[in-house]
C-alpha cells in the first residue's frame, strides 16, 4: 500500500538533539572460505564484528537453485559486518560475505548501492572467487582484488594471479595484511581510489574488451544478473 | 508466498531455545534476560524465520536498504509499550540510529525478517528511516569525504 513512497532524503530525524543518523555508506568485502574476511572486517571495525544471518525468500529461491534439493528453500548465510564513522554525518558500513555462488542470493542487497568491493583471494584457492569477480564484474560494481598475505609470503607473482582471473588491466591487484589494520585501511583506500576513478569517469573505457578467456579456467556463475529482482 | 501463516503473527510462540538440542532436558533459566541480550547467539533453529514476519517475506511498506538507518519516532517511544516481542525490541533499540543490518545482528534475528519488521513499524510510524540516496555510491565527493575520512585512522 505504501510501497510508491518516495526514498526519505537526508532530512532530520524526528527525536532531534543526538539522534541524527548518518548517512551510510557501504564497501563489500567478498571472498571465499577462510581467506581472511572476519579477519579484515575486525581489523579495522570500530565495533566488535557482528555476524548476522540472512535467509533465503522464497523469491530468491529461483536464483540460489537448490539443485539436487528442491524441497530446500531455505539458505542460512552469516554476515559480517563492521562500521567505520567517517564523521558525524556519514557512517562506512563493511559487509563481509562469502563468495560463494550459492549465497549469491544476497548479493544484490549487499552491492546495490555499495561505493566498491575488495574480493580477497587466497593464491592456493584461486577459484574460490571466481563467483564474486564474476559477479562484479557483471553489476559493474568497482572492485580490487586483494591477495592476503598469511604468512607474509606471496605464492604466486601478481602478475600471474591477474592472468589466472582473467581481469582488466584497470582492476588494481593488491596484497595486504588482513590483521594489521593500516594495511586493511590501505586496501579499502584502493578500493576507493578506484570507485572514485570510474566514477570520475577516468575510466570509461565501454564497450570495453571482451577479457582474454583462457579455455574454461573461469567456470560461468550460476546466477544470471539479469534474473536479479533488482537489475534495473 | 509458500511461509504458513500462523494464526497470530506477534506471538511466534516462546521457543527460544531450541527443543532438540543435546543438553536441552534442563529447563531454560528462569528468569528472562534483558531483551536486548537474549540472544547473543542466535538460536531461531527450531523456529522457521519468517514465522515472525507471519510468512511475509516483504514489508507491507518500503523495501530497506541493509544499511539503512533506522531510528525510533516519538510515536514510537510514546507507544512501544503496546508493542509486542521483536517489533518492541526493535524500537527500543533504535533509540539511536542504526542500520538494518545492526539491528539484526544485535537481536539474533535473521536480516531478512528485520528488514520486513522494520519496513512495518516505519509504515506504522514507530520507526523513521534514512535511506542512502540513489547515486550516492558513485558520487564522488562522497567517495572522497570517506578517503579523507580512511586516511584519518592511524
Amino acid at each position: 500500500m505504501d510501497s510508491k513512497r518516495s526514498p526519505e532524503r537526508a532530512q532530520p530525524v524526528a527525536g532531534g538533539e543526538g539522534r541524527r543518523a548518518p548517512v551510510p555508506v557501504k564497501i563489500v568485502i567478498a571472498g571465499g572460505f577462510g581467506v581472511g574476511k572476519t579477519t579484515t572486517v575486525g581489523a579495522i571495525s570500530e565495533i566488535t564484528p557482528l555476524t548476522t544471518e540472512a535467509v533465503m525468500t522464497s523469491v530468491a529461491a529461483e536464483i540460489d537453485r537448490t539443485g539436487a534439493v528442491p524441497e530446500k528453500t531455505t539458505t542460512t548465510v552469516a554476515l559480517d559486518l563492521g562500521c567505520i564513522t567517517i564523521d558525524p554525518s556519514l557512517k562506512l558500513y563493511l559487509f563481509g560475505t562469502p563468495g560463494q555462488d550459492r549465497f549469491g542470493f544476497m548479493w544484490p542487497d549487499l552491492s546495490l548501492g555499495a561505493l566498491g568491493a575488495l574480493v580477497i583471494c587466497d593464491t592456493r584457492r584461486l577459484d574460490s572467487c571466481y563467483p564474486a569477480i564474476d559477479y562484479f564484474e557483471k553489476i559493474e560494481l568497482p572492485f580490487v582484488v586483494a591477495l592476503n598475505l598469511f604468512d607474509g609470503t606471496l605464492a604466486h607473482d601478481l602478475a600471474d594471479v591477474r592472468w589466472a582471473l582473467a581481469i582488466r588491466e584497470q582492476i588494481p591487484v593488491i596484497t595486504f595484511d588482513a590483521r594489521d589494520r593500516l594495511s586493511v585501511r590501505d586496501a579499502l583506500l584502493a578500493v576507493l581510489h578506484h570507485a572514485r576513478d570510474v566514477s570520475s569517469g577516468k575510466e570509461r573505457a565501454r564497450p570495453r574488451p571482451a577479457p582474454i578467456r583462457t579455455g574454461d579456467s573461469r567456470p560461468s556463475l550460476r546466477i544470471a544478473a539479469s534474473d536479479h529482482p533488482y537489475r534495473r | 508466498m509458500t511461509g504458513n501463516p500462523p494464526d497470530n503473527p506477534d506471538q511466534p510462540g516462546a521457543a527460544r531455545v531450541r527443543p532438540y538440542l543435546p543438553g536441552a532436558e534442563q529447563p531454560p533459566p528462569p528468569q528472562q534476560p534483558a531483551p536486548h541480550e537474549y540472544q547473543q547467539t542466535p538460536d531461531h533453529g527450531a523456529l522457521r524465520p519468517y514465522l515472525l514476519t507471519g510468512g511475509r517475506v516483504s514489508s507491507t511498506g518500503v523495501a530497506l536498504e541493509i544499511e539503512a538507518q533506522v531510528v525510533t519516532t516519538e510515536l514510537g517511544q510514546a507507544t512501544r509499550e503496546g508493542l509486542a516481542y521483536e517489533k518492541r525490541d526493535i524500537v527500543e533499540l533504535c533509540d539511536a540510529p542504526l542500520s538494518v543490518a545492526e539491528t539484526a545482528a544485535r537481536l539474533g534475528l535473521h536480516i531478512g525478517v528485520v528488514r520486513v519488521l522494520v519496513g512495518d513499524l516505519v509504515a506504522l510510524g514507530h520507526l523513521a528511516v534514512l535511506r542512502p540516496e540513489v547515486g550516492l555510491a558513485s558520487d564522488v565527493e562522497t567517495i572522497e569525504k570517506v578517503i579523507r575520512g580512511l586516511q584519518a585512522i592511524s
